[in-house]
């Protein structure tokens, strides 16, 4: 296969085309999915605000049951994981799960540990900072967003449960997403790119076979047909036709080296 | 084709009694100096045999980085130590950008030297662009999504430089033995083409 011409003009195109068409599929997929995973940490930080806005009346009058019924109804939402609202000392106060409810979270697990690193917990966090990617128990990969619930002068100078001015950070939000949607958009892109990037291949490298086939290929098994051909020293003929030029000209020379050297004899 | 061959040579050698591309030269005149020839032919052939596998030599020296990225190179210094030291790497983006264009530039380099048959001893530093690569990427904190890109425009780059490099020593073996054999045959040196 390497040694023949249609082997070494192949070979090297198949590569190169097929390597870089490969190349760039892996990195417009990574691309994509970076960009979908940064589109959807922007929606949930979205969604988390807006929790946090709908429940910031309840929390300032310190409505229990209205702050649970909304967490619970967000949790009820398709695509929602888990919702739950942490107090300062880590305990769940609110969830959409009531078996979450009053337990104490690790200030090491995921989620936790980016603000809890040092002595002095972190305060403010960007918006990528706060999102974590983990698989929960039922294995289904989940997205999750922990958004602190800032305290402000409206909440340190309220007359019904007062904070001090001096604590900046109340509680947390923790709102996850499920990924399976997005799992599935991205296996669907997966399944695409490879489609096209085989689709590509065959086109080129089957274009490229039947040009080089036609235009080079052909005409040289006709050239060497004829040479071999004019090995017989008795039988002379024409050059063979349609040969493209440069073929033409090495069967014309061969031909009159041929007739010269019969008509010499 | 080499029937062919054999056959032109013989009308040649009835024409001219020296084949056309087998003209001897006055450096290697004398018994001496067909010796001194052979040997420097067999030298060739030997160095064209060495050189012939220094591609796959660095296909494999790049599945060794390869598998070290894979492990997610756990024998260096932690990555906030070194970016504290050298500074915040560029962005995954900009680094696969600019694998793209590499990936096309060493694809097209390479083409072109086999399209005009240039001896090139690049592949080790291909090897090591692509391990630069790999650790841009890795104290970039995105190794793990572009693993599979790094690796793939390795393989390519390396399988068709080893190509090229196959290809041109085969060529050249081949035509050193002819030359070594029509030196053995006639006891005089053929003109270089």
């Amino acid at each position: 296969m390497f040694t023949t011409l249609a082997g070494k003009a192949l070979v090297p195109v198949g590569l190169a085309v097929t390597g870089f068409m490969v190349v760039c599929c892996l990195i417009l997929y990574s691309v994509i999915r970076e960009d979908l995973h940064h589109a959807e940490i922007i929606h949930a930080t979205n969604l988390a605000d807006t929790v946090l806005k709908s429940a910031r009346y309840a929390m300032h009058k310190s409505d229990r049951e209205t702050l649970s019924t909304i967490i619970r109804n967000v949790g009820e939402q398709r695509g929602v994981d888990h919702v739950r609202i942490f107090n300062k000392k880590g305990i769940v106060v609110f969830s959409a799960n009531p078996e979450e409810i009053n337990r104490q979270v690790d200030k090491k697990a995921e989620g936790c540990v980016v603000c809890h690193k040092g002595t002095v917990p972190v305060t403010t966090l960007g918006t990528m900072q706060q999102s974590r990617t983990f698989r929960n128990q039922q294995g289904m990969d989940v997205m999750a967003i922990t958004a602190p619930i800032y305290n402000e002068p409206d909440c340190s100078s309220a007359a019904c449960h007062v904070h001090i001015a001096s604590q900046r950070v109340l509680g947390t939000l923790d709102i996850g997403l499920s990924r399976t949607e997005l799992e599935k958009s991205l296996s669907m892109l997966r399944i695409q790119m490879i489609i096209f990037t085989i689709l590509s291949l065959i086109l080129t490298i089957g274009g490229v076979t039947a040009i080089l086939w036609r235009s080079i290929l052909l005409p040289v098994q006709k050239l060497r047909i004829y040479a071999e051909s004019a090995e017989d020293d008795d039988f002379i003929r024409e050059p063979p036709p349609h040969l493209s030029h440069d073929l033409d000209i090495i069967a014309s020379n061969l031909y009159k080296v041929k007739k010269s050297d019969a008509d010499r004899k | 084709m080499n029937r062919n061959r054999g056959k032109l040579q013989v009308i040649e050698d009835d024409m001219t009694d020296v084949p056309e591309n087998h003209k001897t030269t006055d450096n290697y005149a004398g018994s001496d100096g067909i010796k001194t020839l052979i040997k420097e032919l067999e030298g060739e052939i030997n160095r064209l045999h060495r050189f012939s596998v220094r591609g796959i030599q660095a296909v494999a020296l790049f599945l060794i980085v390869s598998t070290l990225a894979w492990l997610d190179f756990s024998f260096l210094p932690a990555t906030e130590s070194v970016t504290s030291y050298l500074g915040d790497p560029p962005s995954a983006r900009i680094i696969s950008v600019v694998l793209l264009f590499y990936t096309f530039s060493a694809i097209i380099l390479s083409l072109s030297r086999m399209a005009t048959g240039i001896e090139h001893k690049s592949s080790f530093s291909h090897v090591a662009y692509l391990t630069a690569f790999f650790l841009f990427y890795h104290f970039g904190r995105s190794l793990q999504e572009n693993y599979w890109a790094v690796f793939g425009a390795g393989i390519t780059i390396l399988v068709i430089e080893s190509y090229r490099i196959w290809t041109y020593c085969a060529e050249g073996i081949s035509r050193k033995k002819e030359d070594l054999e029509y030196a053995k045959r006639t006891g005089r040196a053929p003109i270089a083409e």
